[in-house]
């Protein structure tokens, strides 16, 4: 899709997008963890064979409660590190007589 | 959460009715300690926007919203979250943990996706509203014209099933006996039409006030109430049930192995399936990108006060929804256990409050709040809907079509009389609801994440969407929603017998929900359209995309 010189873009819409791209990324493994996991180990089993970890069902605990933790680590890295701060730039609203932007 | 079934409003019946069952000051007590916060709230806010443009005071509290406004109140919408949801775990079991899982990347999606970008899209254009950000992003004022319809459509009927149930809870957490006014009269409708004023007139007074930042803050406070009271009742419901390896092995006795396994229990003789592996995939998109494309989301990112602001939002969302969504779980099964036979699901909650509490000191306040907290919701959900109908009223239509030059006094004028207006409409649509605007209401909660999220990231990302492709996407995935929805209801195609049971269910093409279907036609008809029209100028695209002047000036 880029069409233009990669100095034509603003520093902060590349980081945008490279961040928005990763985010997608780690939408996708989280969902292929999570429902694979709970799929296999949670449906079409037979009755009696419940086995619980910290009182979760087996599937409910390696399916999403420890996706959820890591996950949830992983929010916190890409919060603290991979996100890289910028400009937001000048209000356009500021400087337009109107108030009305563009 | 987005309210995607009808769940909340018969939730909050419930809640009310549990109040009145508990004959106790402690429900009312808590709703009225609310309501004069949510006032003073009001006020405050009202004091921090008098500097400066009325229209981005108003309207977008100055673009200054920090990190505890903006990540809990972005993405956490509505009562939904406290009052629908509880009830599904209670009657599907464990299932309803898969059902609920995308919430664990819903503080990336929804502040990594479109945060930093939106921030800065929406300085670069002087946007104040979502269609203002449309409209100059693209320079078409058609384009604009057609994000406001949209929006007051879609958030006028969310925003009438809102007021309804923020009545009942008024009507019903009346205790009996309090000024003469037995159980019998708190029942009928002089009760529930007198509730709907009150919350009315409560909601606009607070809202006219405060704008923008009144909705954010009472969201804020809500929000940290609701948390705080889960956190509680965790707590008390574990110690009740005796752990939760207990309360998962009594509730598969008292239901059966559906409780505890996929596809979830549904009981009786039906062959329903509630979370069939294409519903399970259906909810891990619906979560994270219904919430990515609210408008009502959309414009808090607008708002937000800078990227670290952003950052740290990912952070304390992350804390907040582990908190609220795996705990609300743990309660309700342990629910399922203590209170078996529950005729209405619904009831989990307040009923759990009240059992776990009751041999407390002070356990009366302490369900109040619980039962308070949801209510909060509501008024923050009307309160946030209201200032985003109203920035739509005025920004797109008064004042980019008719008087550009208003001034400030006759701007706020305006905005209050279109609250005052909207609120006596949303009044006189509840006075004796009709049946089929509950499937407006329905529609509207997937209509508006189909028609935006597309839309917006093209706004942000794609240099060559253009106006008319922007058009296209917007249009085409709030018509297929709608056509699955019609489809369903009017019952002109077999439906999947998969879901919660509801009496408006849409058409599941292939076992996914309507959502996905408009996501996918919004996407493809956005980029066919685009590249078969002219590109956009070189000129706007680069004021949207290019470096900041001061840069290119270095």
């Amino acid at each position: 899709m880029p069409d233009e010189k990669q100095s034509d873009i603003d520093p902060l819409v590349t980081s945008s997008l490279r961040e928005a791209i990763l985010v997608v990324l780690i939408w996708i493994v989280a969902a292929t963890w999570s429902l694979t996991v709970s799929y296999q180990m949670g449906y079409q089993r037979e009755p009696g064979d419940l086995n619980l970890v910290f009182g979760f069902p087996d599937w409910v605990f390696w399916g999403v409660v420890v996706p959820w933790l890591v996950f949830g680590a992983l929010s916190w890295w890409f919060g603290s590190y991979f996100v890289r701060d910028g400009e937001l730039g000048e209000d356009l609203d500021d400087i337009d007589e109107l108030g009305l932007g563009g | 959460m987005t309210d995607f079934t009808p769940a909340p409003m018969q939730s909050l019946l419930i809640l009310g009715q549990a109040a009145q069952m508990q004959s106790s000051y402690g429900p009312m007590f808590m709703l009225s300690l609310f309501i004069a916060a949510s006032v003073w709230i009001g006020i405050q806010a009202n004091n921090a926007t008098s500097s400066g443009g009325f229209m981005k005071g108003f309207f977008l509290g100055n673009r200054g919203l920090g990190v505890w406004a903006l990540a809990l109140t972005a993405t956490v919408q509505s009562g939904g979250t406290f009052m629908g949801f509880p009830s599904l775990v209670y009657s599907y079991g464990w299932i309803v943990a898969l059902w609920i899982a995308g919430y664990m990347v819903v503080p990336i999606t929804g502040f990594g996706v479109l945060g930093k970008r939106l921030a800065q899209l929406s300085r670069r254009s002087g946007a104040i509203t979502v269609p203002d950000l449309f409209r100059t992003r693209f320079n078409s004022p058609s384009l604009g014209l057609l994000c406001t319809v949209f929006i007051l459509f879609y958030l006028g009927f969310m925003m009438f099933a809102q007021f309804k149930a923020g009545a009942i809870v008024l009507q019903l957490a009346w205790p009996s006996g309090f000024l003469g006014i037995e159980d019998a009269a708190v029942n009928s409708d002089y009760m529930y039409h007198t509730g709907l004023i009150v919350f009315a007139v409560t909601v606009t007074a607070y809202t006219l006030l405060g704008g923008f930042l009144a909705a954010v803050w009472t969201d804020l406070f809500q929000s940290l109430l609701m948390f705080v009271g889960v956190m509680i009742l965790l707590v008390a419901s574990l110690w009740a049930a005796g752990g939760l390896e207990n309360a998962t092995r009594v509730s598969l006795e008292n239901t059966g192995p559906g409780f505890v396994y996929g596809p979830g229990h549904v009981g009786g003789d039906t062959d329903r399936e509630f979370l069939p592996l294409s519903l399970a995939i259906s909810f891990w998109v619906i979560w994270v990108w219904a919430g990515v494309g609210s408008p009502a989301g959309l414009v808090r990112l607008m708002a937000s006060q800078n990227t670290p602001v952003i950052r740290r939002s990912i952070l304390m969302l992350g804390v907040y929804n582990t908190g609220i969504y795996l705990p609300l779980i743990i309660i309700c099964v342990c629910g399922r256990a203590l209170l078996p036979e529950l005729e209405q699901p619904d009831q989990i909650i307040p009923q759990m409050a009240l059992l776990t509490t009751k041999d407390w000191p002070g356990g009366s306040l302490i369900a109040g709040l619980i039962l308070a907290a949801p209510f909060g919701a509501v008024m923050s959900t009307v309160s946030s809907y209201l200032v985003v109908i109203s920035s739509g009223a005025v920004r797109d239509i008064y004042q980019r079509l008719w008087r550009p030059q208003a001034k400030r006094g006759e701007l706020r004028m305006i905005a209050w009389g279109t609250m005052i207006l909207t609120a006596v409409f949303s009044v006189a649509a509840m006075w004796n609801p009709v049946d089929y605007l509950q499937v407006l209401i329905v529609f509207s909660g997937t209509g508006a994440a189909a028609t935006f999220l597309v839309p917006a990231i093209m706004a942000c990302y794609w240099r060559r969407a253009t106006a008319n492709g922007v058009f296209a996407s917007m249009l085409g995935g709030a018509l297929v929603v709608l056509l699955l929805y019609l489809i369903g209801i009017m019952g002109w195609a077999p439906v999947a017998n998969i879901g919660a049971g509801s009496k408006f269910r849409p058409l599941y093409l292939l076992g996914l929900d309507p959502l996905l279907w408009g996501i996918l036609v919004s996407a493809i008809l956005g980029i066919v359209v685009s590249y078969l029209t002219a590109p956009p100028e070189k000129a706007l695209v680069a004021r949207m995309f290019g470096p900041q002047q001061e840069e290119i000036a270095r």
